[in-house]
């Protein structure tokens, strides 16, 4: 017998929603046929403010897209003024950027840690790894003076120059984490719960993947190798020894080890870009902000970011101010028309495991 | 029962005693504040030392923690939401944005000053205040809510249609159950 | 990669008249401006053919002095390590576009957005039409001629500054007795 549908509102005010966004579900029993995302819930109108800002000052609502992981979006940024203008960035930057971002992937990782965990009502690893992920946050904060919003990657370089011994810090936060990232493993890889309730849930086959410009590490997932670090590499990235983990299967399981081997990735590189760091200046001054002007053009820029590739589109008319930002994160091409398809035949209870494993973060997409 | 104005005063005292030391948060990210949530939950800060900690809905919450901008889409809802939680309530304002706008002073979907739509008790500045910003704030609320001092629900209520005039005026199409006051 | 520049615009140029083409040397870009009736098909072509499966980005820049939208599809070819620019543009009092969610199923993401944000009609486009926005009643509010700031103005409370709040170069010259010039210079960069 078919039962009857009855129409669930999930979110905006959910604890198990990751961020604030609404999904209109059918669903009959606890199965979902039918899935509407609403968005819209956090549009701050950036692209229109930063058309009224001047180059630097719309370079500080750059960070602040998305809040997990900052400093992509200010890469993004601090890159594409920087083609449009032809402004050369010393070679101790792009190291001191590459460490910034692959600091601040591992602290997003962190939060995915307990974030994909919490969905599933494993509180145990949410203690840890957001706990942990303080350490990253106190090294962000020598650095840069902020938490969570950084503006350190300028363009034009950096804003400061390592503090000294800032190096052996990190070593010793990366020490740690190496660990860490052991019993993690211990607690969610071979936790039984874990393992049931995410094979086989929240599946994205190859051919959806590529119909749906899926990004990242979801596209990773289903056994396809992309990585925009490798493929159309930025900074000093075609310079260092690092490897693009995939894994078959395309569920949440898949993503997670993914991710899980990424997160050791990261470190990998950080320990590099340490070795290997050039003394040096740091900064290629930028004129008086308030007078300065960049020539006619555009330019289209992508950074990975943990939930996948991010683009910015950015266009002068030779003016004061951006005449057009446009940034398109990982979450808007995978937590509105791919989430719609991908719910439909879960359950509900999976729903809020499924939207953290495809990297949803609404004020990315509604901006 | 109670009728003279002495006993009256000790069970204020009792209640807000009480009260001051279960602070449950509406779990509800209205806005990027909702990052730094975590890590003030969490082992290094853990505010449930302090009596803070999560509900999952309006009606088991004490505290609305509205986390930074709030657009005309997020305050129809955070209205809602408000007006569905049961006495004792109070509303915590989080960021520059919720007390002038901040970054987002010139935007045409963000409201600049949240008291003009919801009676807020504390606030607390910056962009993005730290974990430790967040403690001092709900230790601000605890030592207003022992004083006495938090009324920010009587005073909604009491002022009830100014707020709802003021709401009105970003909130077009207002379709909205009347809660039983 | 320039022989693959070489045949793609070749292969353009034959198929869709009027098309030209704007080649960055040296980076992994190449740009081509197309009729927009061309869309659908250009774009099929690369992505079945070509090789271009990935829509990277699409955008909407407002050109308000030229009156015209230019609409800008972003693809990029994993296994040739390129990006293709297909630019079109369109007149901004009727604007009208062809539909490719079809193609790409996330340009339904975007074509709802710029429907919304731009005011551009994308024939046959469904899904709500209410995206980011609740019972917007002003014109399309990313178009260059709505402004925002007067907007804001008079829809939302403003909280007053503080009563002994002065201009702050005013204050600064009686401190310093100096110049504003004079002292910008010393303090910028």
């Amino acid at each position: 017998m078919r039962e009857k549908a009855t129409t669930l509102y999930l979110g905006p005010q959910h604890p198990g929603i990751t961020g604030n966004m609404m999904i209109r579900l059918k669903v009959e029993g606890d199965t979902i046929v039918k899935a509407t995302t609403e968005v819209g819930y956090l549009h701050r109108a950036f692209e229109k403010l930063q058309e009224q800002r001047n180059w630097l000052q719309s370079f500080t609502l750059m960070c602040r897209f998305c809040v997990p992981e900052t400093d992509p979006m200010e890469e993004s940024y601090a890159r594409a003024v920087e083609a449009i203008e032809g402004r050369e960035v010393p070679e101790r930057a792009k190291y001191i950027r590459v460490m910034v971002l692959e600091l601040a992937r591992l602290a997003s990782f962190m939060l995915w840690y307990g974030g994909q965990n919490g969905s599933l009502g494993l509180y145990t690893m949410g203690q840890w790894s957001v706990g942990d992920r303080n350490y990253i946050l106190d090294l962000f904060e020598e650095l840069t003076g902020g938490r969570v919003y950084h503006m350190y990657i300028w363009p034009g370089g950096v804003r400061r120059d390592l503090p000294k011994g800032f190096e052996k810090r990190v070593i010793k936060v990366l020490n740690y984490l190496e660990k860490r990232l052991d019993d993690y493993d211990d607690l969610m890889f071979d936790n039984a719960i874990f393992k049931k309730r995410t094979q086989g849930v929240g599946l994205v086959d190859k051919k959806t993947a590529i119909e749906h410009g899926v990004v990242g590490a979801v596209l990773r997932g289903c056994g396809i190798k992309s990585d925009i670090r490798i493929d159309d590499p930025y900074e000093i990235y075609d310079q260092l020894d690092f490897e693009v983990p995939t894994a078959e299967g395309g569920d949440i399981w898949a993503r997670a080890l993914v991710r899980r081997q990424e997160a050791r990735q990261s470190i990998r590189i950080i320990r590099q870009v340490i070795d290997q760091m050039p003394g040096g200046a740091f900064y290629n001054q930028i004129p008086n902000p308030l007078k300065w002007t960049l020539p006619k053009g555009d330019a289209y820029v992508r950074t990975e970011s943990v939930r996948g590739e991010i683009g910015l589109y950015l266009v002068s008319d030779g003016g004061n101010k951006p005449r057009r930002v446009h940034l398109r994160g990982a979450a808007y091409v995978h937590a509105v028309s791919l989430l719609e398809d991908v719910l439909i035949g879960e359950n509900v209870a999976d729903v809020s495991a499924i939207m953290n494993s495809l990297g949803t973060c609404p004020p990315e997409i509604e901006r | 029962m109670i009728n003279d104005k002495n006993s009256q005063k000790i069970v204020d005292i009792i209640q807000n005693w009480a009260r001051k030391h279960s602070i449950w948060v509406l779990a509800y990210g209205t806005g990027c504040g909702a990052i730094e949530i975590p890590p003030t939950m969490t082992s290094r800060y853990d505010a449930e030392r302090l009596g803070v900690r999560g509900a999952a809905t309006p009606r088991q919450a004490d505290v609305l923690l509205i986390t930074g901008y709030l657009t005309t889409k997020t305050l129809k809802r955070v209205i809602r939401v408000y007006e569905q939680m049961q006495d004792p309530k109070y509303v915590i304002g989080f960021g520059s944005c919720t007390i002038n706008g901040g970054m987002y002073y010139d935007s045409y979907n963000t409201i600049k000053v949240l008291d003009k739509y919801l009676p807020v008790d504390v606030y607390i500045n910056g962009c993005m205040p730290r974990p430790e910003a967040v403690l001092a704030g709900f230790g601000k609320l605890q030592q207003l809510i022992a004083e006495g001092k938090a009324n920010g629900a009587a005073e909604y209520k009491a002022n009830l249609e100014k707020y709802r005039e003021n709401q009105k005026r970003v909130i077009p199409n207002w379709i909205m159950p009347e809660y039983n006051w | 990669m320039n022989d693959i520049k070489a045949k793609l615009t070749e292969h353009i140029k034959a198929n869709f008249p009027g098309a030209a083409e704007k080649d960055f040397k040296g980076e992994n870009r190449i740009d081509f401006s197309i009729d927009k009736e061309f869309i659908p098909s250009v774009l099929t072509y690369l992505k079945n053919t070509a090789g271009f499966i990935h829509l990277s980005h699409i955008t909407c820049v407002d050109w308000l002095e030229e009156g015209e939208f230019e609409m800008i599809f972003i693809i990029w070819s994993p296994t040739d390590k390129l990006k293709v620019f297909i630019r079109t543009r369109i007149d901004r009092e009727k604007a009208v576009m062809p539909n490719i969610d079809m193609i790409w199923r996330q340009a339904n993401t975007y074509e709802r957005e710029f429907r919304e944000m731009f005011g551009i009609q994308f024939i046959g486009l469904k899904g709500a039409k209410d995206f980011l926005l609740e019972d917007w009643e002003g014109p399309p509010p990313m178009r260059r001629d709505f402004d925002t700031a007067a907007y804001a103005k008079d829809a939302f409370f403003e909280r007053p500054g503080r009563e002994d709040a002065l201009d702050v170069r005013e204050e600064i010259i009686k401190r310093s007795r100096e110049e504003i010039p004079g002292f910008a210079k010393k303090y910028s960069r």
